[in-house]
């Protein structure tokens, strides 16, 4: 039920500023959150948010159990099990150490376990590649996890505190997979505002498993064998589960924004010079940075050109992402990701806004682009390639249902 | 009818290649006179378990078109022939998969026919089959059970003896010439059993059954809730702990309501509370929890849960103390000890009444000793393979040899 | 955060049963399960949580004891009971205990040792959980018992063959025919020698056959009690897979120990205690032939005379030959240098 909270921070409770990388974030946040159960296993690039949390453990900032599994199927397994007798739980992993513990990922939301994991983003196999791709995290956004791309070391540790408010609320009881470019989560240190616990608990309530908990004092049966009188009821509590985050999400921005004086007006996505844009450039996670260096640039050129960077992604902000589109003369969707045979052959996230616009009365032009994958830079110019592109559009005054492929060497 | 809808009720694993090899033989018999037809087994009642009722399927039809018309459903919803391969069926089945007993009669269309292999007469068949609001007519082969397992199979020529059966009931989709012929071509047939399918129809034994006939009692349903009423995280209540028996003597576990196990049972083990040594054997040893302990130290079997292994009888150490009885000779799921206690002579006397017949205490549950099934089929198969009883008499303990 | 634990490593003290009569009355497993008749495992089942008694949380991994024991609303558990993925029995422990050890010592759930069991059939645990079960079997920390439940066969998805499947036995996945008598011919793992030997910091491996209940529960009660991750290895003569009267489920078991093909045994610290009627063999009572035991079973009924003399002379390597008898397959030392010297 909504938690209520006492109004702004006393003078006394400072945030400190750290100097740290998205990892080292993201294990502080789990620190004030104070973590029960957490399980690692090796795989670059998600696995350094692992090597925090040990020294969080080793140094006895963080009280819980570290259990480094056998692989990630029992390390998604491990922390399953774990949060259905009461304890807070966190995993992770990256491209194909993700698709490996694939069981055990479909499994958690029809438990209504409130799992957080961080996955950070990594092309799949083969060829063995580190840099990053969105499709691993992908993979999941049929099956009822909350799903969610950050972008900087502050929204990673502000979205964890987030996360374990929306996926523990009893209304919502989901696994929620906080997304992240490799890049940045490794290899980049920022400063980061981190609170004192203070705040944290005023945020942030106890996980409470209720009439779900495994316990003898609680005894039920948990997930018997179902044959098809079942199953479709099943789904359909898991499909009001998911509608219900929406609201559950915004209100705990919301007080997010009252307890920390920080965080976003518009939890869904961040909008970037788009009050007056005539092209709207869309994409997710760190792909933002080049983009607004690129819009800037065009500015001065004269082209009112603005950036969407998707937050959430399940659920799918549908009204608010068509309002804040279908204003544009013409959207340029830059996925990171493939979907081969898809229809255009676009990537996932362009797929997904074409039907989201289907029955908006206005539908701007909508071009579709790939760039970007196995880490590869994402340039100026392919921005810029892009943008032109989509001034072509809005000038024909259609869609080009092609998909572009940028930065490939052709 | 253009088409012609039959379901196979029978016995889990023990009569599994029995009702598969009745729908195939159907079908291929059928598309002798030209006919399309279909076999299938119930999804839900797969995998199967020993004993528990499960469910084949044969629909053959004039034309393609009206095959798929009967086959657009997960399951035919009536059925112009049920078969039941063991009459302790005719109590009602309820299946691996569904919740509450159904009726062996339920799917039987008006004027349809329930076909049954039997030994016993219809009247006594009447007192367990469920009324039905409509007149239908049952017939019977003489013949037990057909039981055998997985791998080794009974060839008591019970399979072709239902189609026999099958030709006199339904000439227009299966002739007997037909069915013959099926059975010379098909990889398990023989001359031999073309004889046994040409005697069983003549000597197909069939009567109407009135609207007043049958078992009265309304079987118990499961009211299946919303998706909103459901608990969320797939989760359900426990069963709660249970209770002494009586003035804190003996022990009765809680059970759960929803799934009651009787059944799947084909013989019910009776008990001699006279010489029972309360060793406890019969009660730690059952797999279904079913045995109740009753304050004077003794052992009541449940036979809402009991679902008639015959472990609890192997394991006792005293001679006679419990039998396994055929589960057609019963009429209810009292309590035994109950009536021991309330009458002990009345008691012996029921007790050795159902232990004193020897068909009813004869066992044939599968496969128990290579060979076996060649030992007791021999003399039966001079006689040209019919009447054929299946079971081994005194095979599983001394005391019951004929 | 200073760490202040309330919590110690502190496990249920599960007496042993003295005798039939001391057995706990009390079921926790009760009706309502769809298991075979005479299903020896959902009889393991029982046993297993009235030797565990009513502080405990049972996990099983998918198989028998899950698809046809525990189906949605006829639940025959009184313990809390949750599934757990056909590979996870060994996950599903540790998560478990882990999380109750993790909220006792920080003062967010009562403080009491409460029993966690995990089971898996031989599919889950010996073919594909093994990798999980391995792990489990290293933290010691954490108190868990895994039960694997032998009934020689993927028995709930049709009976197909698993790497415990006896040699030669007749499966969906191995049927007997003109051309290839018999299809598998693998000879079953060791599990519990294997963990056994695997695993030195995991203090208690027993086998168990539910043909000897009280032994049986009270080889659970010391698993539950010595603490740490523990293993039992149970043998379920499987009615439908093995082919016969459900009514010989236990005469099965026991001749499966009389054989010699089944050995009862304990490894506690280290040390091999052989127990029941295996403890007579090794003191030199004959074992029975395997033919008695074999061809009561509807799945051998395609062996031929040499297929028998096969496996009898396996099963005699396995008491003649071994280090350990019928525990670990190494040879003893003074056999190894003859070997080496006839070279």
């Amino acid at each position: 039920m909504a938690v209520v909270t006492p109004a702004a921070p006393a003078a006394t409770e400072e945030d400190k500023e750290l100097l740290i990388s998205g990892s080292e974030a993201v294990a502080e946040a789990l620190t004030l959150a104070d973590l029960d159960v957490v399980t690692a296993y090796p795989i670059r690039p998600y696995d350094t948010v692992m090597q925090a949390i040990a020294k969080k453990i080793s140094g006895g900032q963080l009280v819980a159990e570290y259990i480094v599994a056998e692989g990630e199927h029992s390390q998604f397994e491990i922390v399953k099990h774990a949060s259905t007798v009461g304890a807070r739980v966190f995993c992770g992993s990256s491209g194909v150490g993700w698709m490996y513990a694939m069981e055990c990922l479909v499994v958690t939301p029809p438990l209504r376990v409130p799992m957080v994991a961080l996955v950070g983003n990594r092309a799949l196999d083969d060829p063995g590649a580190f840099g990053v791709e969105h499709n691993d995290a992908l993979v999941v956004r049929d099956l009822g996890w909350l799903l969610c791309w950050i972008d900087t070391s502050q929204e990673a540790l502000d979205t964890t505190l987030i996360a374990y408010r929306v996926a523990e609320d009893r209304r919502v009881f989901l696994p929620l997979a906080i997304s992240a470019d490799g890049a940045f989560l490794t290899h980049s240190q920022a400063l980061t505002m981190v609170p004192p616990k203070s705040k944290v608990d005023r945020f942030l309530p106890r996980y409470d498993r209720g009439d779900l908990q495994l316990h003898p004092d609680n005894p039920i049966t948990v997930a018997p064998q179902a044959n098809e009188d079942w199953v479709i009821e099943i789904r359909r509590q898991n499909n009001e589960a998911m509608a219900r985050a929406v609201g559950v999400i915004e209100e705990a921005y919301a007080d997010f924004r009252r307890v920390f004086g920080r965080g976003p007006e518009n939890p869904w996505f961040e909008e970037y010079m788009t009050d007056d844009a005539e092209v709207i450039l869309v994409g997710m996670g760190t792909i933002s940075l080049p983009i607004k260096v690129a819009i800037r640039e065009m500015r001065a050129k004269g082209k009112k050109v603005g950036l969407v960077r998707l937050r959430w992604f399940r659920p799918f902000p549908t009204e608010k992402l068509v309002a804040a589109l279908s204003k544009a003369s013409a959207v340029g969707i830059i996925d990171r990701d493939y979907s081969f045979g898809s229809p255009f052959g676009s990537g996932v996230v362009a797929n997904e806004i074409r039907a989201a616009l289907y029955n908006s009365d206005r539908r701007p032009p909508l071009l579709s682009f790939i760039c970007g994958l196995g880490g590869r830079e994402v340039t100026l110019e392919d921005v810029y390639k892009a943008t032109d592109l989509c001034y072509a559009a809005a000038k024909a005054g259609k869609s080009d249902p092609k998909t572009h492929w940028l930065g490939v060497r052709e | 009818m253009a088409a012609l809808i039959c379901e196979v009720v029978y016995r889990g694993i023990f009569q599994k290649n029995l009702a598969a090899r009745i729908t195939r033989g159907i079908v291929l018999s059928a598309r002798k006179s030209g006919r399309w037809g279909i076999a299938f087994g119930r999804y839900g009642d797969s995998p199967q378990r020993n004993g528990i009722p499960a469910k084949d399927f044969a629909i053959v039809a004039d034309t393609k078109e009206e095959l798929e018309q009967n086959m657009a459903r997960y399951e035919p919803k009536h059925v112009d022939v049920t078969i039941a391969v063991d009459d302790t069926l005719s109590k009602g089945v309820e299946s691996w998969a569904w919740y509450g007993l159904q009726p062996i009669n339920r799917l039987t269309v008006p004027n349809g026919t329930l076909l049954m292999t039997s030994l016993q007469s219809f009247d006594s068949l009447l007192q367990d089959i469920h009324k039905k609001d409509a007149p239908y007519k049952l017939a019977l082969l003489r013949a037990k059970a057909s039981f055998s397992g997985l791998w080794v199979y009974r060839e008591d020529h019970t399979e072709v003896r239902i189609l026999g059966a099958l030709a006199k009931i339904a000439p227009s989709f299966l002739s007997l010439d037909g069915v013959c012929q099926a059975i010379r071509e098909i990889e398990w047939g023989s001359d031999l059993k073309v004889e046994s399918a040409k005697k069983a129809h003549e000597r197909l034994e069939s009567r109407e059954v009135k609207l007043t006939e049958g078992n009265a009692e309304i079987p118990y349903s499961f009211e299946m809730p919303k998706w909103w009423e459901m608990r969320e995280g797939v989760t359900i209540p426990a069963i709660p702990v249970g209770k002494p028996k009586e003035a804190g003597k003996g022990y009765v576990p809680e059970r759960n309501p929803y799934f009651k196990k009787f059944t799947t049972r084909t013989m019910r083990p009776v008990i001699d509370f006279d010489t029972c040594v309360k060793c406890t054997l019969c009660w730690i040893q059952c797999p279904d929890s079913c045995f109740d302990v009753m304050p004077d130290g003794t052992y009541d079997a449940n036979m809402e849960a009991c679902c008639g292994c015959g472990v609890c009888e192997a394991v006792c150490p005293v001679e006679k103390c419990i039998t396994m009885v055929n589960e057609s000779v019963f009429d209810d799921n009292a309590s035994q000890w109950e009536m021991w206690r309330s009458d002990k002579e009345r008691y012996k006397a029921w007790m050795n009444e159902k232990i004193g017949d020897k068909n009813a205490t004869v066992r044939s549950h599968g496969f128990r000793f290579r060979g076996q099934y060649e030992q007791e089929l021999e003399k039966n198969l001079d006689g040209g393979g019919v009447e054929i009883t299946a079971g081994i008499p005194g095979e599983n303990a001394q005391h019951k040899t004929v | 955060m200073a760490e202040t634990t309330t919590f110690s490593n502190a496990t249920q003290i599960l007496e042993p049963f003295r005798g039939v009569k001391r057995v706990t009355i009390e079921e926790y497993f009760t009706s309502g399960h769809r298991t075979c008749q005479g299903c020896e495992s959902a009889l393991v089942m029982k046993l297993m949580v009235k030797a565990a008694g009513p502080r405990t949380i049972v996990l099983g991994s998918t198989g028998c004891m899950y698809v046809a024991n525990t189906t949605y609303y006829t639940t025959p558990w009184v313990v809390p009971w949750m599934h757990t993925q056909l590979g996870s029995s060994g996950s599903a422990a540790l998560g478990t205990a882990a999380g109750l050890k993790a909220l006792m010592r920080k003062g967010k759930m009562k403080t009491e040792p409460i029993n966690v069991i995990a089971f898996c059939g031989d599919g889950g645990g010996a073919d594909m959980g093994l990798g999980a079960i391995s792990a489990t079997l290293t933290h010691k920390e954490y108190n868990s018992l895994i039960l694997l439940y032998d009934n020689e066969s993927y028995a709930n998805t049709d009976i197909q063959l698993s790497g415990m499947t006896p040699y030669g036995a007749n499966t969906t996945f191995s049927p007997p025919g003109k051309a290839k008598r018999l299809i598998h011919t693998r000879w079953k793992k060791n599990m519990a020698g294997l963990m056994a030997a695997g695993h030195p910091e995991c203090r208690y491996v027993a086998t168990v056959c539910a043909s000897y209940a009280v032994e049986m529960m009270n080889k659970v009660r010391r698993a539950l009690t010595i603490g740490g991750p523990t293993f039992i290895h149970s043998l379920d003569p499987c009615p439908k897979g093995w082919d016969y009267d459900p009514m010989l489920s236990h005469e099965l078991g026991e001749l499966a120990i009389e054989t010699g093909i089944f050995p009862l045994y304990e490894v506690e610290d280290g040390h091999v205690k052989y127990y029941g009627k295996t403890k007579a063999i090794v003191e030199g009572r004959p074992r029975k032939p395997v033919r008695e035991y074999l061809l009561k079973q509807g799945r051998f009924a395609h062996f031929i005379e040499e297929d028998l003399a096969y496996f009898q002379a396996k099963v005699d390597e396995m008491w003649e030959k071994w280090e350990i008898p019928a525990v670990v397959p190494f040879r003893r030392l003074d056999a190894t240098k003859e070997a080496l010297s006839a070279k």
